[in-house]
């Protein structure tokens, strides 16, 4: 079943770029948009907080990237809050089909407000942990896409990519055992890592530990995804830490996710 | 604890639970066997906060609950003054900045209890927590500690023999 | 406003740990207890020389005899006695950290042949070169917080680059030492013209090595300690701030046991109407950021103090990068809306420096009351000297400042009046009504007496150990490649990855040359570019920059003139190997040094900088910033001092007109010619060589107007896309490059080295393989291109020595025509990795 449209079309479908203190990805994340034709503009959850900015007027969120209120506590957790507490609407417009993206802070956000996974409880059935290594980890991944997921974000783009991650706290750790076959069988996990030639292995290539490779969540619907990879961190060819070898050819992958989201909305 | 202020003092220590694995636990665990705590077997680090205002009881549970722990993958407890039991082989050490030195994240957390609705506190310190196995002195520890978990010039630290 | 040259000194005995940890704060709290008055009721104009003297050093002034008679002079003038805020502000603005006594001040240096007297060091020489070049697209130099200089052709936009020290402090506590420095840079930038968003951190470590197993004096700490302190503090200040630190290097000599030695760098973008600060009478003093507290007493005068405990103590700091990060934002929205016209960071001597230098040209009157407090007990000179992190201070006129505060206050940060600038030329410091300073501004910045100071060089003594490549007979084979294998798992070439990646490089998604390179990304790359698009948001314009370094103390060893040299050649070749327009490039320098007070160690210092004008003049590239440290000795566990060695770091900054036309370091493919641009002579002093073999040679001299023509020629071919990859040649010579292309690009080389150029003509194997001459690059170039690359390259020393092969191995033909050297690539690499991840562990 394919969820239902944005109630918002548009030529330039308006974007909201989720800031909070610390935050340090959404320049570039709005950016991204900006270039697939999205109207992206960054408000601060201070902006909800004074009841400022009304979240149905938008039609795509996206949650970027940093270290929102210096990950104090744990990461993302004070950001999850405070979502929960002035962004009530959000569950509504993730039920109401609306693309929301949240990516590494952003992601890590949206599970511990209870988003991703998805229920209808909102109950929070995952967290993450520090890396296994013990360390930040900025490397680049390589990720096999669910080709069985709904996920609109990642529609069309080829099962195998690449894209950077950097994060300390990155591990996915679930509840129980129970939680992952039910995100298997619900076809929720849209991303895993993986080594160059596709495999469920080990650090490096899974760089953080995290339960079965996760390394990105959608909802049973598709419309709400969340990934510690940085998609905004690969929007041209030269973002590829291997564009200047000859046999390189590939464009800026991660620029067909924000395009999916926006001709989503444009359809 | 050197924090000066009216209002009730709560000591919070949040865990992570045991089923998960504990990469600061496994780091300090090295880096503290290599400082010549040669017996030691593990480490678990947790961390502790301070929160000092005028909070009841209930409001510390709810801030413990809601913001400084998560809900899957830790589990927290009030305290007040930590058991003591077995010596020589299960100990606590509590690593603290000095009341001189900013403490940012205990000002996030004092920023972050009054958002949940609750009073808000007038003063939170954020320390650590280091449950360590291995059979030593005190005298040792301490003097392993010193090289290696805290820093005398930034932090203050207790060293207890503890078992919980 | 004059240049801030840092200068983080360490004192004569290092504060134990131990001692520390164990003394009570009594005697620091009855040393604050002298009330701002109280300086007055010791009769500061009467006391005879040795009791002020006495107490000057009591209260941790760090001011000199001369300087206590000229105070002395200016208030017997103005007929009453100095209050306390004005002594402190006094002491704070004279000290080596703010003034840099020794680099702006009079030397007469001697070298056994000819003597020389310098009015200011800096100005004739740093300074000189750079207003000789007259580069017209340099902004703003050596007047502002950091060096300012266009960017791109567009002429909308300015870079602002600064780098600076933090040594002391991270010797005491390297993680808050590590957090604070770079958040002092950043600062710097946010605070240089009208504020330039940061895009880019640098940091680069000199520390003993971390296996280091020898002595150490009570309380110092050991430098694996240190090491993963200053990383860990990089990571979580740099990381939380979202400035990529994709530049850096790491230098290990035990020299450095007592006094790490930590750089920060960072770079950031401004339009270009921000290059200049206008601050005018009636502007409001808007201080913003963080609250003030006892953070950092002293921290500029400490420097000098042969007290200890009290300063050191109060000096270090967590940093508070959540905080920065607000002011960031919200500064950069303030900028762009124009609601200020002058902003500078609060370093040392905290708001009494910073109020000080916007109010240089006008006068300012302040109250300190207005200021917001961590505590209520601080005394109003410590309010107004309090060098607490993560705080700045603005010019706004008046009918701004209300949209001004709510963009502050929306972002969650103070805002606070403090007074206003005005057109007395006095600074005037009251609290709740009662004075703190009333002070002329011309005293305060012209009066302090100078002090001539004393420089000799001597050569140093040749040494007694066999010349380096004087082995004679027929190369042993396996030899050269073992040299290799262990240059490359040298700590001071091995692969950087381990604290690479703990570093978010990439934030602001314009990290486009990266500092890990290769096939499979961890090769190590020369330089990285940045395509600022995240602060100019200009999608379409392709225009970069690139930013690398040159240090090498071993060669200052034999002389820093030649170390000088080699450091700005390194620098500079750095950014030729990405593809940088070298002809723009710019220069900043970092002198650390031992004590100037002992005339040799400063006969050192002047060398370097002799060399730093001739670099400049040289390679026709200005300096536009800097700094030095000086006084970094300890007294070791026998209580010996022990200096370290003379370090100079140089930092280079160039345009990248296209980034897409930038390369990296790692082999392309099979069938390539590799050519070899310069020539290799017998210079294996301070080499790599020399270090692990105990020989000896010549120390690496650059003659840079050669070189700079042929780095030109290169450059040349790169933009016509003739090069496939570039390397520079620097610690290990021609061994290591070739070996790091290879392994990093997953092809073989094969090289005959009698096609290598060298002078003299007969050169040993060994010499040819591991000379450290400067000023050479290796080039991959398509077959195909091999004539085209020939004719650019006229009139510049280069020959085809050999090529890049499927065959995963270096194999290498010595001048007799016999193989020499042969080694597999996986070999060389895991030698390479392996060094670091070990050391850490």
């Amino acid at each position: 079943m394919m969820p239902s449209k944005p109630a918002l079309r548009g030529r330039k479908p308006k974007v909201l770029v989720l800031r909070a203190p610390g935050t340090n990805c959404d320049v570039e994340t709005a950016l991204a948009f900006k270039q697939v034709g999205g109207d992206a503009e960054l408000v601060s959850i201070a902006d909800f907080k004074a009841a400022r900015v009304r979240l149905m007027e938008f039609s795509i969120v996206a949650i970027p990237g940093g270290f929102s209120y210096g990950d104090d506590v744990a990461a993302g957790k004070i950001l999850a809050n405070q979502v929960k507490l002035y962004m009530k609407e959000i569950r509504n417009f993730v039920r109401l089909g609306r693309p929301v993206i949240g990516i590494c802070n952003g992601f890590q956000a949206l599970v511990k407000a209870g988003l991703l996974p998805f229920s209808a409880a909102g109950e929070q059935t995952a967290s993450f942990t520090a890396n296994d290594s013990g360390r930040f980890e900025a490397r680049w991944t390589h990720l096999r896409l669910n080709t069985q997921s709904m996920c609109l974000w990642t529609q069309g783009l080829p099962e195998m990519i690449e894209l950077p991650v950097a994060h300390g706290e990155g591990k996915l750790v679930l509840k129980s055992p129970r939680h992952l076959e039910e995100l298997k069988k619900n076809k929720s996990i849209a991303l895993q890592y993986v080594s160059d030639d596709g495999k469920l292995l080990g650090y490096p290539h899974n760089p953080n530990g995290s339960v079965f490779n996760i390394a990105g969540l959608t909802n049973p619907e598709g419309n709400c995804l969340g990934l510690m990879p940085h998609p905004e961190r690969f929007t041209v060819r030269h973002h590829h830490p291997n564009w200047t070898r000859q046999t390189f050819m590939k464009e800026g992958i991660g620029l067909e996710m924000f395009r999916n989201a926006i001709k989503y909305c444009q359809s | 604890m050197s924090v000066i202020a009216a209002g009730t003092t709560y000591l919070v220590e949040v865990r992570l639970r045991p089923e998960f694995t504990d990469a600061a636990g496994a780091a300090a665990l090295a880096q503290i066997q290599a400082a010549g705590f040669s017996a030691a077997r593990q480490v678990r680090v947790s961390t502790v906060y301070e929160i000092c205002g005028p909070l009841n009881q209930a409001h510390v549970q709810q801030a413990a609950k809601e913001l400084l722990s998560d809900g899957v993958t830790h589990e927290f407890k009030v305290l007040n003054a930590p058991p003591v039991l077995d010596g020589m082989n299960h100990w606590r050490v509590e690593v603290w900045l000095k009341s001189t030195v900013t403490d940012s994240v205990g000002e996030s957390v004092r920023r972050a209890i009054a958002e949940l609705g609750l009073p808000e506190p007038e003063a939170v310190r954020c320390g650590s927590v280091y449950r360590i196995l291995g059979r030593t002195t005190k005298n040792v520890l301490e003097r392993t500690v010193r090289r290696t978990l805290a820093n005398p010039i930034v932090h203050t630290f207790t060293v207890t023999e503890a078992y919980d | 406003m004059t240049e801030r040259r840092d200068r983080a000194g360490v004192p004569a005995r290092r504060v134990g740990e131990e001692v520390v940890g164990g003394r009570q704060t009594g005697d620091h709290a009855a040393a604050l207890s002298v009330k701002a008055s109280d300086a007055g009721s010791l009769r500061f104009t009467v006391l005879p020389p040795k009791e002020l003297k006495e107490l000057s050093a009591r209260l941790g002034w760090s001011l000199n005899e001369p300087e206590l008679e000229a105070i002395r002079a200016e208030f017997k003038k103005v007929g009453r006695e100095p209050t306390r805020g004005e002594i402190e502000t006094i002491a704070q603005t004279w000290s080596e950290h703010c003034k840099h006594k020794t680099f702006n001040g009079p030397v007469r240096y001697s070298d056994g042949k000819k003597s020389r007297l310098f009015k200011s060091l800096f100005n004739e020489t740093i300074v000189k070169a750079t207003k000789e070049l007259g580069k017209p697209w340099c902004l703003s130099v050596f007047k502002d917080n950091a060096g300012i200089v266009q960017f791109g052709r567009s002429g909308r936009w300015a870079l602002a680059v600064k780098v600076e020290t933090h040594n002391h402090p991270c010797a005491v506590e390297p993680y808050g030492g590590a957090e604070t420095g770079i958040g002092g840079v950043i600062r710097d930038v946010l605070g240089a013209g009208l504020g330039a968003k940061p895009v880019l951190n640098t940091d680069t470590f000199c520390l003993a090595r971390p296996d280091y197993a020898g002595a150490l004096p009570g309380g110092a700490l050991h430098p694996l300690r240190t090491l993963r302190g200053v990383i860990a503090g990089v990571r979580d200040y740099g990381n939380r701030m979202g400035i990529p630190t994709a530049g850096g290097g790491l230098w290990f000599d035990d020299d450095y046991r007592l006094n790490p030695l930590v750089f920060c760098g960072t770079a950031g973008l401004m339009p270009s109407w921000a290059v200049r600060k206008d601050v005018k009478p009636g502007d409001l003093i808007v201080a913003v950021g963080g609250p003030t507290g006892r953070d950092g007493l002293h921290g500029a005068t400490f420097s000098s103090a042969t007290l200890e405990g009290e300063a050191d103590r109060q000096a270090v700091q967590i940093g508070h990068p959540l905080n920065e990060k607000r002011v960031l934002d919200a500064l950069m929205a303030a900028r762009d809306r124009r609601l200020y016209r002058g902003v500078t960071d609060c370093g040392a001597g905290g708001f009494s420096s910073a109020v000080g230098e916007l109010a240089q040209d006008c006068g300012a009157k302040v109250a300190l009351e207005k200021a917001p407090l961590k505590c209520s007990d601080l005394a109003p000179w410590e309010i107004w000297l309090s060098e607490a992190q993560e705080r700045m201070v603005l010019a706004v006129p008046p009918k701004n400042y209300p949209e001004l505060e709510k963009l502050f206050l929306a972002e969650g940060t103070g805002c606070s009046v403090l007074g206003e600038f005005t057109n007395t030329g006095r600074l005037v410091v009251s609290h709740k009504g009662a004075p703190v300073a009333d002070l002329d501004m011309e005293f305060l910045h012209d009066g302090m007496p100078r002090v001539e100071r004393r420089a000799v060089w001597g050569l140093v003594p040749k040494p007694k150990s066999r010349p380096c490549g004087a082995r004679k007979g027929p190369a042993d084979r396996g030899r050269l490649g073992a040299i290799l294998i262990r240059m490359l798992g040298h700590l001071n070439v091995c692969s950087r990855e381990w604290l690479i990646r703990q570093y978010d490089h990439e934030v602001q998604s314009g990290t486009v040359i990266k500092p890990l390179q290769g096939m499979r990304h961890d090769g190590p790359g020369d330089a990285c570019v940045i395509w600022p698009v995240a602060a100019t948001g200009e999608w379409a314009d392709q225009a970069g920059f690139a930013l690398g370094h040159g240090l090498n103390p071993s060669y200052g060893r034999l002389d820093p003139y030649w170390m000088a040299l080699c450091c700005a050649d390194e620098a500079l070749r750095n950014l030729l190997c990405v593809g940088a327009d070298i002809t723009k490039a710019s220069f900043l320098d970092n002198f650390c040094w031992a004590s100037p007070e002992v005339p040799e160690q400063l006969g050192g210092l002047v060398r370097a900088a002799l060399g730093c004008h001739d670099a400049a003049k040289g390679y026709g590239v200005p300096f536009i910033s800097g700094k030095d440290s000086l006084y970094n000795q300890s007294r070791d566990e026998k209580g010996r001092d022990l200096a370290i060695p003379g370090t100079l770091l140089i930092t280079a900054v160039a345009p990248v007109n296209d980034i897409t036309h930038s390369l990296t370091m790692d082999f392309k493919g099979p069938g390539n010619s590799l050519f070899l641009v310069g020539v290799t002579k017998d210079e294996t002093g301070g080499s790599l060589l020399s270090q692990m073999e105990g020989c000896s040679g010549e120390v690496p001299k650059p003659d840079p107007k050669a070189a700079a023509r042929a780095f030109k020629a290169v450059s040349g071919t790169i933009s016509k896309k003739l090069i496939l990859s570039a390397h520079d040649l620097s610690e290990g010579g021609l061994g290591v490059a070739v070996a790091e292309m290879a392994f990093s690009g997953e092809f073989g080389a094969s090289l005959e080295l009698d096609q290598v150029l060298t002078s003299p003509a007969m050169l040993a194997d060994e010499t040819i393989l591991f000379s450290e001459s400067p000023s050479r690059v290796l080039l991959e170039v398509s077959p195909k291109d091999d004539l085209a690359f020939m004719r650019a390259m006229k009139g510049v020393p280069v020959r085809r020595i050999g090529s890049t092969t499927a065959n995963p191995l270096i194999k290498v033909s010595g001048q007799d025509g016999s193989v020499v050297l042969e080694t597999l690539l996986v070999e060389l690499k895991t030698a390479w990795q392996h060094t670091l991840p070990e050391a850490m562990r």
